[in-house]
């Protein structure tokens, strides 16, 4: 079957879906209003005494700083919303057996691997483009000496949120496809994404060893491709310090489509290989 | 040109052997009925032929692997209970099915109509009873006019009205030259379907053929004789090749006859000894009472 035929029944399946219509929306609105109240309090923040004042954030919100912050904020909303509408998505199937049922009705077990990995893309495309046009309306703004056109679009910074979108998508899918009902794995989701992985890379750091290794734990990963973008003056406060608890953005970009590969492997393993 | 064919199939959860060896032939224009107590692995050897449940061990073929391509387009299916998204209409949900089996301009109103679901078509599938979801399932079965249909006790959470209408569309689609594999626990619905029949339990096939010859041909007789006539055919009969199983069931004996042999020739035997018969039925067989004591052995 070709891929949008597949992708046009998982649209019939779920634009329907009232919560699949707020998830999406949540993440819509969150994402605009998050970059909104950000730019309200960003350029609001003095440090200092009365004419020694100064903002340490004024930069993030130059270009093409401004893009990096713009990922940050959307990670927030990749990691939770994202991540958990994999999980919906899928255990939704599971509760209703309508994956069995699609198999019943005629369709391969490899169209229905294609449609799942189809639909994952869409999404994280989806969630690109929105932070481009995003992007597009508040982040033209420039430093000084540099000049941002659509010609300086920062292709990078895209394409770490779509790898993080699509991370983050697939790790939910492959909770719910594991766990099965909702309750539970939006819960496992959520314990490992926002602590189980960082508790444990805490704990190994500080009492047994601060080994890199730790840095390519999955959670740390995806969080990597758009890190928390720190001020020039800070960082020249603290120096060096910072630079040994992340990974090189090739290592990240790496490491976050070896992870991709894995999820997919294990997805096409449970569809294809699996009983339904 | 056999329809299905199912070789050594065998299917294991742990140590349970839901199917165990299984060989089963399904020809085109068949009425095939699959029969088993609960947990016999009816479901499934039907989940396996449907690629929903991966075999442990042998293969099995449809259309003898000649158009593996149209295959699941060929064929329309209802498992266990029916299955569609809660918050989609008979409408939306049935466009779906459509979808999967990549038919452009689905009979929508005739299949809605022949199911009787075409007042309810726009309401949420949630909000159907029992017997409207299996109604439609049925409708989802047929979209795209499959060459087969596969049906797991199909009049399930049906009314009576229900279970006749649906007895009535299998009989018709099965004229029109289609094959047909029924599971069902009501032998009575099988017998009146089914041409040919399977009868599994704990996932062995225990018999298989047409119905007439699972049936057999060897009556069960009830005669009654006046007095002390009754001990003495009673020992006549227990020792004779007429007979397989004599029983006495008060004043009257109950008689499974040899395959082939008639119950004329029991009155003539009875007669010949000097003992008037003053009561002799012939029953046939049932399939509940052949499947019975088949599955008992």
């Amino acid at each position: 079957m070709k891929l949008s035929s597949l992708l046009h029944l998982e649209r019939q399946r779920f634009f329907p879906n009232t919560t699949f219509r707020m998830i999406v929306l949540l993440y819509v609105l969150f994402f605009a209003l998050l970059w909104i109240l950000a730019h309200l309090i960003g350029e609001k923040l003095t440090f200092g005494g009365t004419g020694q004042s100064f903002n340490p954030a004024k930069e993030l919100f130059l270009y093409p700083r401004n893009w990096e912050l713009l990922a940050y904020i959307g990670s927030w909303l990749n990691s939770s919303l994202i991540g958990f509408l994999g999980v919906f998505m899928i255990t939704l199937e599971f509760n209703h057996k309508t994956l069995r049922q699609s198999v019943i009705f005629g369709l391969s077990r490899k169209d229905l691997f294609q449609s799942k990995v189809g639909s994952a893309v869409a999404l994280a495309l989806a969630a690109t483009v929105w932070y481009v046009v995003l992007g597009c309306f508040g982040a033209r703004e420039t430093a000084p000496g540099i000049s941002a056109d659509w010609a300086s679009f920062p292709g990078l910074y895209a394409f770490n949120f779509f790898l993080q979108s699509l991370g983050y998508f697939l790790l939910g899918t492959l909770t719910g496809l594991y766990v099965r009902q909702t309750a539970l794995a939006t819960l496992v989701y959520f314990a490992y994404a926002f602590f189980l992985e960082s508790l444990f890379r805490w704990f190994f750091w500080f009492a047994i060893s601060p080994t890199k290794a730790l840095l390519f734990l999955p959670d740390r990963v995806f969080e990597g491709l758009t890190p928390f973008p720190i001020p020039q003056s800070v960082s020249n406060m603290v120096g060096s310090t910072i630079s040994g608890n992340s990974l090189a953005s090739a290592e990240t970009i790496a490491a976050a489509l070896a992870y991709i590969m894995v999820f997919t492997f294990f997805l096409h393993r449970k569809l294809c290989r699996s009983d339904l | 040109m056999p329809v299905l064919n199912v070789e050594n199939l065998s299917k294991s959860y742990g140590k349970l052997a839901a199917l165990n060896g299984l060989n089963l032939t399904v020809e085109q224009g068949q009425v095939f009925g699959l029969l088993g107590p609960n947990g016999s692995g009816k479901t499934t050897l039907l989940a396996s032929v449907l690629d929903v449940v991966r075999p442990s061990e042998g293969t099995y073929s449809w259309f003898d692997g000649s158009d593996p391509k149209n295959t699941r387009r060929r064929i329309g299916a209802l498992l266990e209970t029916p299955n569609f998204y809660p918050y989609l209409n008979a409408d939306q949900n049935l466009a779906l099915v459509a979808g999967i089996k990549q038919v452009e301009t689905p009979p929508l109103d005739s299949l809605l109509e022949m199911v009787h679901l075409r007042e309810r078509r726009r309401s949420p599938f949630r909000s159907y009873s029992l017997g409207m979801k299996q109604r439609l399932a049925l409708a989802a079965c047929l979209v795209g006019d499959p060459d087969v249909l596969i049906l797991d006790e199909p009049t399930n959470g049906l009314d009576p009205e229900g279970m006749i209408e649906v007895r009535r569309m299998i009989m018709e689609i099965a004229a029109r030259g289609k094959t047909i594999i029924l599971a069902s626990h009501i032998l009575d619905e099988v017998e009146k379907i089914c041409s040919h029949v399977a009868i599994i339990k704990q996932g062995k096939r225990l018999a298989f053929g047409a119905v007439g010859s699972i049936l057999g041909d060897s009556p069960t007789v009830e005669v009654g004789v006046s007095g002390e006539n009754l001990d003495k055919l009673f020992q006549i009969l227990s020792s004779h090749s007429l007979v397989q199983k004599v029983e006495r069931k008060g004043n009257r004996l109950s008689i499974q006859m040899t395959a082939g042999k008639q119950p004329a020739e029991l009155n003539r035997l009875a007669f010949d000894h000097g003992i008037i018969l003053d009561h002799l039925v012939s029953k046939s067989r049932s399939l509940e009472a052949e499947f019975l004591e088949i599955t008992r052995q």
